[in-house]
């Protein structure tokens, strides 16, 4: 009888012709990110000179973690973090899932108002930040001319200059261009509920509120856990939007990891420093990438 | 047309053998029907005829051709898939001329083929449509037209009938014979409906497990299964198969439900031939006959319950803890629990031994 | 009876609350590029322009002045660079989803969920080593080194989007067409790929919109003001000119243009790019 459980090596040569297909992608992948990843590794145990002349490198340890934990800089940037990340995954998802409900139900017009409330999402985060610059402009800001206008305050806020309002400032922008990536999503998961159970519920004398929530909201277990892990790792990544706005100011307050991490790298020039904070973030990131592709592959497993 | 011939093909998916060591050969111009529960093997015993997976071991001849290690495209065959995998995208005209485009045939020889094809299968109005504009039974059709557009050497078919309601499968499948006595094809067809094998072909191939259960005539089959697997699985009703016991060296049987019945000198020789005192006691719906008064020789049992059908009455009848399914004429009139006396054919008995399920032949 | 059912009525306000929150930033764009550069600098603003005019596009749009030329390349570098790293991801995308999709090779899962996983990494962390990485190809200021880059951003998505895609095209209907006389290679150029079509759509706009709208590596990896693209040269555009707002505004608004109309047409295509896969679970 022919062997009818061939070895890992047979099945390898087997399929050798299946490998071409995925060749180009996986060789692409392999250049831009596992040579990265591993490079980045490398470089994070070393003190790199200023002008990149990588040949002078020396090796020190851990020593580029040992001073970046202690960087108060971090420390602030830290915290900073953690309150761009979760305010901003707070309110998109909770407006998002709020406009995807008040949108999944028949109405005129309803494709055209879901591909409104889609554009701030699709235009680019640069454009989005200087809109909003002008927006909040000191001096010529319509936000501030209309507060001033329906009397909430006398005198124009100053929003990016302040270092009381300047986060919660990028987190609204933050939250506009993001809020309809969590809506599409969410609707796309309201579209799976089955109406037969739903319209069974009704027929059982099942509330609005009461169908919302023992039917419609176990069902969008899946679909909330890989929005909101997507928009954290979204926000923990985002850079445009700091960056154009404030450039972490004034005085750090709107420094996040991100811009901190490019500040030191293209800015003063640290490769290794930055490598080494580039690590911890990544540590950070894989743990949530772990329960990305769990969420993800939940359904598929075979 | 031509024969085709599998000899020791086998297929594994990683420890699994899906098709376990099958050989079997088709006569030129035979109808042979290969039939087995779902998961037996039977679409994988069929890729492999068409070359669409690779085997494991084995060879397969097509004609005096061995096609073992030939793709598709060049082994030439056609086949009829149980979804008619026809190309969405493309209209039946389309559809039809594809295999002909691929082998480069003439535009002319190819528009005349398939208005020859559309005239003999009725779809000559429905050439401009699309696939999903057409009703099951046509889009069988179309599936049928593409195949035999470019005279094939053998026809592959695997459940074409299964998605067809029930009076339109009857319908396809008195045509698809027709369509086979006409052309004299070459047909191998897979089904899992028993029905479907018996009607239509020249010859079934029993399939379980991977393994050829049995390969002969629908009538041998169905007369003298070879197991108690076949026996069980070709005839509708199935048979009805009771385990009793040998006793007094072989002149009689006896149950664990407290029956017991003498056999025929013949049964008997069968009978002790078996590897042990167990025995598989076979025997068809109609090969019984049921008496409201004791018989001779008869076995007592309890109706259970009465299924009409029109011209026949099937009666359940308990033995103890088996149930037995048995015909009669639908004037006989009994009553749930009412004893009722069993009398059995013995030229139509059917022995099996328990240990190996194989039938008993007289020694 | 429904009319008045006081969720339906919640749901229109908020709905409406929440477009003039999305609406109005944009609204403004548009209303500041249609003033004078005096106009916009008043307070209190003038909320509609008085004297609405075009001089900052037909500024912006024409070749013969150096503002026009120099927003024009780098509209054009744009396009070049999205619609480059767009093709490229296709061409490598669409075998490789097909071959996850189906063949069963060792390591086929591992492959795709590192794949997948390309998601989780952020850009800046990959920015050292690939600009260390480009500077020694000899690609740092060159439009290439942005293509690679980008045609790797999309990959993932596109990969996952065109796998569930394969995977809902009958494995039967290439089947047909290798019995009916193609190679494996045909069957899958003359039937499965006209089929996927939609999703090869789905995966091209998000890479494109992807690709116009990046930033950080075009930042970095180019500094020569011949090759920037759009998001960095506007920026640019904005240190030169620091007090013109109406300009930036209209600069904004063009470059705004091609993916907003771009999405309002293939709006069903872009949707299912971004959810697939979620809604599976
Ligand atoms: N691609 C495959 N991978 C693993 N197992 C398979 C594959 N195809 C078929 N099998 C297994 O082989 C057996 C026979 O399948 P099949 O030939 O499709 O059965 P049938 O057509 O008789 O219903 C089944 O147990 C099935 O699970
Ligand atoms: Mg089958």
């Amino acid at each position: 009888m022919a062997n009818a459980r061939p070895g890992l090596l047979r099945r390898i040569v087997r399929h050798r012709a299946d490998y071409l297909y995925v060749a180009p992608a996986l060789l692409v992948m392999l250049l831009v990110i596992a040579y990265p990843i591993y490079d980045t590794i490398y470089l994070s145990f070393f003190n790199t000179p200023p002008n990149l002349a990588l040949e002078d490198k020396i090796f020190i340890g851990l020593g580029n973690y040992q001073r970046i934990l202690g960087m108060d800089s971090f420390h602030e940037a830290t915290w900073n973090t953690f309150v761009w990340t979760v305010f901003s995954t707070l309110f998109a998802f909770v407006l998002g899932f709020g406009a995807a409900l008040a949108l999944n139900r028949e109405f005129v017009g309803r494709g055209l108002m879901r591909g409104i409330l889609l554009i701030p999402y699709v235009i680019s985060a640069v454009a989005a930040s200087y809109i909003w610059r002008w927006l909040y402009h000191s001096d010529f800001g319509v936000i501030g001319a209309i507060s001033v206008a329906i009397g909430l305050t006398e005198n124009p806020i100053n929003f990016l200059d302040s270092t009381d309002f300047v986060m919660a400032s990028l987190i609204v922008v933050n939250v506009w261009k993001e809020f309809p990536f969590a809506m599409i999503m969410m609707l796309a998961g309201l579209q799976t509920v089955p109406d037969q159970l739903l319209r069974a519920a009704q027929v059982d004398g099942a509330g609005p509120w009461h169908r919302f929530w023992h039917i419609t909201v176990p069902h969008l277990k899946g679909v909330t856990l890989v929005t909101v892990l997507l928009l954290l790792v979204a926000n923990l990544n985002s850079f445009t939007i700091p960056w154009i706005m404030t450039g972490g100011g004034p005085a750090g307050a709107s420094e996040i990891w991100i811009t901190h991490i490019y500040q030191l790298a293209f800015g003063r020039i640290r490769f290794g420093l930055a490598s080494a904070y580039s690590v911890i973030l990544f540590i950070v990131m894989m743990g949530m990438g772990y329960f990305y592709v769990r969420a993800l592959t939940k359904g598929d497993a075979k | 047309m031509a024969e085709v011939r599998l000899s020791h093909i086998v297929k594994g998916y990683g420890t699994q053998l899906a098709v376990n060591d099958l050989s079997l050969t088709v006569n030129d111009g035979e109808f042979v029907a290969l039939v087995g529960p779902s998961g037996c093997g039977k679409t994988t015993t069929l890729n492999l005829t068409a070359g669409l997976i690779e085997l494991t071991g084995g060879e397969i001849h097509i004609g005096d051709r061995n096609v073992t290690d030939l793709d598709p495209k060049d082994r030439d065959i056609a086949m009829v898939f149980q979804n008619y995998a026809l190309y969405p995208n493309k209209s039946v005209y389309k559809n039809l001329a594809f295999p002909l485009q691929m082998r480069r045939t003439p535009k002319a020889d190819i528009d005349r083929k398939i208005r020859e094809a559309a005239r003999l299968l009725d779809i000559e109005h429905l050439l401009e449509r699309r696939p999903r504009e057409l009703s099951g039974g046509q889009q069988q059709r179309v599936a049928l037209g593409r195949a035999l557009v470019r005279d094939p050497k053998v026809f592959l078919m695997d459940e074409p009938l299964s998605n067809l309601d029930a009076k339109l499968r009857v319908q396809m499948r008195a045509e698809l014979k027709r369509f086979h006595h006409d052309l004299s094809a070459t047909i191998i067809y897979v089904t899992h409906d028993q029905l479907e094998a018996v009607t239509m072909a020249d010859r079934m191939a029993v399939m379980h497990g991977g393994l050829l259960q049995q390969y002969d005539t629908p009538e041998r089959v169905f007369e003298a299964p070879v197991n108690v697997f076949v026996a069980g699985f070709v005839g509708s009703p199935a048979m009805n198969l009771v385990p009793a016991q040998v006793t007094e060296g072989g002149a009689a049987l006896e149950s664990p439900q407290g029956w017991r019945c003498t056999l025929s000198p013949e049964n008997a020789r069968k009978a002790r031939a078996a590897s042990s005192r167990d025995v598989v006691l076979g025997a068809r719906h109609s090969t019984i006959t049921l008496s409201p008064t004791p018989l001779p020789g008869g076995i007592e049992g309890r109706v259970y319950t009465l299924e009409p059908t029109g011209d026949i009455t099937f009666v359940h009848v308990r033995l103890g803890n088996d149930t037995l399914v048995i015909s009669t004429p639908p004037a006989t009139r009994f009553a749930p629990n009412a004893p009722v006396w069993l009398g059995v054919d013995q030229t139509k008995l059917h022995l099996f031994d328990a240990a190996t399920g194989m039938a008993l032949r007289a020694a | 009876m429904k009319r008045r059912d006081p969720w339906r009525i919640g749901g229109a306000v908020f709905l409406a609350g929440l477009t003039i929150f999305a609406l109005l930033p944009m609204a403004w764009m548009l209303i500041t590029s249609l003033k004078t550069q005096f106009a916009a600098l008043q307070y209190p603003p003038q909320w509609l322009p008085k004297n609405p005019t075009l001089e900052q596009y037909s500024l912006l749009l024409s070749p013969g002045n150096p503002v026009g030329q120099e927003f024009l390349r780098y509209l054009f570098n744009s396009l070049w660079v999205s619609f480059a790293s767009t093709v490229l991801g296709v061409v490598v995308a669409v075998p490789a989803a097909y071959a996850f999709s189906r063949f069963r090779f060792p390591g086929r899962n591992l492959l795709f969920y590192s794949v997948l996983l390309r998601n989780m990494f952020p850009a800046v962390v990959f920015l050292m080593p690939l600009f260390i990485m480009m500077r020694w190809l000899g690609l740092v200021n060159t439009q290439a080194s942005l293509i690679l880059t980008y045609l790797t951003f999309g990959l993932p998505l596109s990969i996952w989007l065109l796998k569930g895609f394969y995977d809902n095209i009958p494995v039967q209907l290439e089947q047909a067409a290798r019995i009916d006389g193609a190679s494996r290679f045909q069957a899958f150029i003359l039937i499965v790929m006209p089929l996927s079509s939609p999703g090869i759509i789905a995966t091209a706009i998000y890479s494109f919109i992807m690709a116009w709208n990046e930033y950080v590596y075009a930042l970095t990896f180019i500094n020569n003001a011949e090759r920037l693209t759009l998001p960095v040269g506007l920026q640019r555009f904005f240190t030169e000119y620091a007090t013109n707002w109406p300009g930036l505004m209209a600069a904004s608004f063009i470059m705004s243009v091609p993916v907003v109309a771009l999405f309002l047409v293939l709006q069903k295509y872009f949707v299912r790019a971004l959810t697939e896969g979620a809604v599976k679970s």
